[in-house]
């Protein structure tokens, strides 16, 4: 096996046929065609990856080859070999696994219980079970213990066990979907190390995702769909993150950057000496106070985990906290959440599945939340449904949020389009400040540019933003204030105008 | 940028997995210990009765019952259903196990009890599982159902038949019972009322003598059921399916089926309870013999953390309660008063050596309120001897409800591909 990595070189000979070639792929659904002439050609023993803007396509064509559905017309082949897949177990005999976005795992179970289910006649489910596992861990520098609990593992290690999984039924070729949505940084280059040793190994990897830097940083070859077909194949040594972005979008792009200021010196939201606290009394934020003015976006840098998630919450009134929280002149340290949104505070979830959305629920009902008690919504003590259902249309055409109609579950939107409706949702009711948290995580390129335009007018508007971000780009593009968290104390400020990511990758540390 | 953030400190390291069960040394001791306090309790209030064969005997006989009910809410639950239907599958245990054994033998009338209530059991699964109702409505809708449905069939089967009624069977003839060859001469120590040695004495006899066939399968199936649900192929699958049915079903376990087996099982096992209480506990069905056993049952699989050993101890605390109170202990009863404060003092010296100065103080102070209570009267009235089973089932789960862990997808609707 080749141990060099290097992005263009061949690892095989030219003559090998590709370990999955795709030609003509098409796929219908009711009222859709999510495929159509899909053509993908994957080396084998490479990092192949499938970028796209959400609902491009990509999930559909990964099902398509992981025999979750049959394509209508169009063909497979698998090491030269046409095959039709019926069931996705067809395509683990066939030597394809797929690593789910979401993680299948029992949390309760161990490692190893977790790995051998449903494969049990492989090597039982004891001892000789556990040493496959340590054997395949080991060969591909997993580092995964068989006997651990799944609830102790940090996501990092659950991805490796989903990993192990798929390598456990003798996959050679795993397909990963957006792997990198619910890591960290660090855990990002893990998990790339990862990848890089399975190739090493010579098993084939199909990533998909639609993050530009990762997929160049990573991938050896790289295929680009848009609206639902391959539009190219490119290599990532000659190609730049805006040239690769203006493929999947077929437009120029626009950026964060919003430089002409619009800071007033009317302070609308003051936050003095808060701190959140553990039921156990460790300390989460210590002693924070800042201001944001109107028109002013005040960032805050840090490394997940660190403070911030707790200091927006405890500012929402979702988390017991001491210290005062004025808005607008107005004390509302002692008000509950939904009097604080009343008062003005509109609130964009780091997490849109657990905090900001029924996912069951229609978009007009998910329309309503939070704003439940004012118009359209209500009309004195009464629910104004008609009212809402109109206005989530206004909302809908107004922010673009590609759907079928009110009427449907959040569950079936993508996740830009359910975030354009949460964003969509708080900006109609004017906030006087909004408090968002990692607004563009998980949303493609067009939605991303959306929403910075959204948040850009308001601020424009006079609102003041309190943003959060694991993105230093976007931080940095948006504020006008930057301050640094670190273990839950703000350690340092910078001027947007002149860090780079850098000095504030730095800063977050702790060594800045 | 990445590079950058790699170098940043390792984020906050989880804390060590904490110690999630008794190791069994500590088991052990605390068994001693518990023991050892009930022989201390019994020589010096004179409650000869907290230790007797026939105490045991007693205990047993409840706690079979209850241990079963609590087997099958194991099996539903770690498949992911709950079933409070229990007690309406125990109910046709205890009328088919009279009506077959009454007419083909007792053998005959397990096997129909335990269909009975397997029966029961593929009734719950058709409701919850195929049909997606919520599983409360549909096992309470069996207990209701079988009550309803157990009265017409005895109008049809026992009314006219000697001794049978619309509310009962005529007698049912009993199942063998067992003794341990040699186990008599334990008699002559357990009368000497020696200090341990005749405690141990008294409770080995009760467990190793005049023995129901049936209290020695219970008591096997204790086991079986870890072996076939810790160690096998398909016990993974089944409680797979109780933590995360999607994760399952990704991996080609078919989840309805397998909520199949685990609530017919669960049915069976709760049929066979039924069955014990009206051919073992006594000879013959009578209307409401269950008296909510199968509630309790799930009482001691919840306080047993959804696992067949703690599920056992369980029903075996809950039994024995049911004994004292059954034998009329108002004694024995005030008794257990003083075995209590030296539990919960115990319990507080610990909690105290752990560095848990609150709860250890609340123990302890509530230690010395139970002794003040023991040491300033002579009986315990008669209606709280009567409730004594109740409260320590309340009692009980309150404390040890608190780390808990049930199955993750526990009395939840699932759908294929949802």
């Amino acid at each position: 096996m080749s141990t060099d990595a290097a992005p263009a070189a061949p690892a095989a000979g030219a003559d090998e046929p590709p370990a999955v070639q795709l030609r003509g792929i098409t796929k219908r659904f009711p009222g859709v065609v999510a495929n159509h002439d899909i053509d993908l050609s994957v080396r084998r023993g490479t990092i192949h990856a499938i970028v796209g803007e959400n609902g491009a396509g990509k999930s559909t064509l990964m099902k398509t080859l992981y025999g979750m559905h049959r394509p209508d017309s169009g063909e497979i082949l698998i090491d030269g070999d046409r095959i039709v897949f019926h069931s996705p177990q067809q395509a683990i005999s066939a030597g394809i696994g797929m690593v789910h976005q979401h993680f299948m795992l029992a949390d309760n179970f161990t490692v190893l219980e977790n790995i051998v289910l449903g494969a049990e006649k492989l090597h039982g489910i004891g001892a000789a079970a556990a040493r496959r596992i340590r054997e395949l861990s080991r060969q591909y520098g997993l580092g995964v213990d068989p006997e651990a609990l799944v609830e102790d593992l940090g996501v990092g290690d659950r991805q490796r066990v989903e990993i192990l999984k798929v390598l456990y039924r003798g996959a050679r070729v795993l397909i990963l979907d957006e792997p990198t949505a619910v890591l960290v940084p660090q855990e990002v280059d893990e998990l790339f190390e990862n990848l890089r040793q399975l190739t090493r190994e010579g098993l084939t990897v199909i990533f998909i995702s639609h993050k530009l830097h990762e997929v160049l940083a990573v991938a050896d070859a790289i295929t680009v769909i848009r609206r639902g077909t391959t539009v190219a194949a490119v290599d990532p040594g000659e190609v730049t993150p805006r040239q690769l972005a203006a493929l999947m979008v077929g437009s120029e792009l626009p950026s964060p950057e919003a430089r002409e200021s619009t800071v007033t010196d009317v302070p609308v939201l003051a936050v003095a000496g808060l701190s959140v606290r553990t039921a156990g009394g460790r300390s989460l934020v210590e002693d924070v106070s800042f201001t944001i003015h109107r028109g002013e976006v005040v960032g805050i840098a840090g490394v997940e985990g660190n403070g911030q998630a707790e200091l927006i919450e405890a500012i929402m009134g979702m988390r017991p906290s001491t210290g005062r929280v004025t808005l607008d002149g107005v004390d509302v340290s002692e008000r509950g959440t939904r009097k604080r949104r009343e008062a003005g505070l509109g609130y964009i979830p780091a997490d849109r599945h657990r905090q900001g959305l029924l996912l069951d629920a229609p978009l007009w009902e998910n329309r309503m939340l939070g704003h439940q008690t004012e118009a359209p919504n209500a009309r004195g003590w009464l629910l104004n449904n008609r009212g809402a259902r109109r206005d989530t249309e206004r909302i809908v055409a107004e922010y673009d949020v590609r759907t079928p109609g009110a009427d449907v579950p959040a569950a079936a939107l993508s996740g830009g389009n359910q975030q354009k409706l949460i964003v969509g949702r708080e900006m109609s009711h004017t906030p006087k400040v909004l408090l968002a948290a990692h607004p563009t995580r998980g949303v493609d390129i067009g939605a991303q540019a959306a929403i910075w335009e959204h948040i850009k007018r308001a601020r424009r508007e006079g609102m003041g933003v309190l943003l959060i971000s694991a993105d230093l780009d976007e931080l940095i593009g948006l504020s006008d204030t930057l301050k640094v968290i670190f273990r839950g104390r703000f350690v340092a400020e910078a001027d947007p105008a002149a860090v780079t990511p850098e000095q504030l990758g730095l800063a977050m540390t702790g060594c800045g | 940028m990445s590079t950058v953030l790699a170098s940043a400190p390792a984020a906050p390291v989880a804390p060590p997995p904490r110690d999630r069960r008794f190791s069994l040394p500590i088991l052990l001791l605390v068994i001693a210990g518990g023991l050892v306090a009930l022989a201390a309790v019994r020589a010096i209030t004179g409650a000869n009765d907290l230790t007797s064969h026939g105490a045991v005997r007693a205990a047993l006989q409840s706690a079979v019952p209850i241990g079963l009910a609590g087997l099958g809410g194991l099996w539903a639950e770690r498949a992911g259903v709950v079933n409070i239907g229990l007690e309406g599958q125990m109910i046709f245990g205890t009328w088919f196990g009279a009506w077959a054994g009454f007419h083909w033998g007792p053998w005959a009338g397990v096997l129909a009890a335990v269909a009975g209530g397997a029966l029961g059991g593929l009734l719950h699964a058709l409701a919850t599982v195929t049909f997606g109702v919520d599983h409360i409505i549909s096992g309470v809708a069996i207990t209701i159902l079988a009550g309803g449905a157990t009265r017409y069939l005895s109008q049809l089967a026992f009314q006219g038949l000697p001794g049978g009624g619309v509310t009962q069977s005529p007698p049912v003839p009993e199942l063998p019972r067992l003794s341990v060859p040699g186990a008599s001469v334990l008699d002559r120590v357990e009368r000497a009322h020696w200090f341990l040695a005749s405690d141990l004495a008294g409770i080995l006899r009760g467990a190793l003598t005049d023995v129901s066939t049936l209290t020695i399968v219970a008591a096997l199936l204790v086991p079986l059921t870890f072996w076939v649900l810790w160690r096998t192929a398909f016990g993974l699958r089944l409680r797979s399916v109780g933590e995360n049915p999607h994760a399952a079903e990704s991996l080609g376990v078919n989840v309805y089926r397998y909520k199949y087996y685990g609530v017919v099982i669960s049915g069976a096992l709760a049929g066979l309870g039924g069955a014990f209480l009206s051919m073992v506990a006594s000879s013959i069905y009578r209307e409401s013999q269950t008296g909510g056993r199968g509630y309790i049952g799930l009482a001691a699989m919840i306080f047993g953390n959804w696992r067949p050993g703690g599920l056992a101890s369980g029903a075996l605390l809950f039994g024995y309660t049911d004994a004292l109170q059954l034998r009329g202990g108002s004694q024995s009863v005030h008794a257990l008063l003083l075995f209590l404060a030296f539990v919960l003092a115990a319990v507080g010296l610990w909690q105290v050596l752990r560095g848990r100065r609150t709860v250890g103080a609340v123990a302890i102070g509530a230690a010395v309120l139970v002794g003040l209570w023991y040491a300033t009267t002579d009986a315990i009235p008669a209606e709280f001897v009567q409730a004594a089973p109740h409260i320590t089932t309340l009692v009980v789960l309150a404390l040890a409800s608190q780390r808990l862990r049930m199955p993750a997808a526990d009395g939840q609707r699932y759908r294929r591909g949802g």
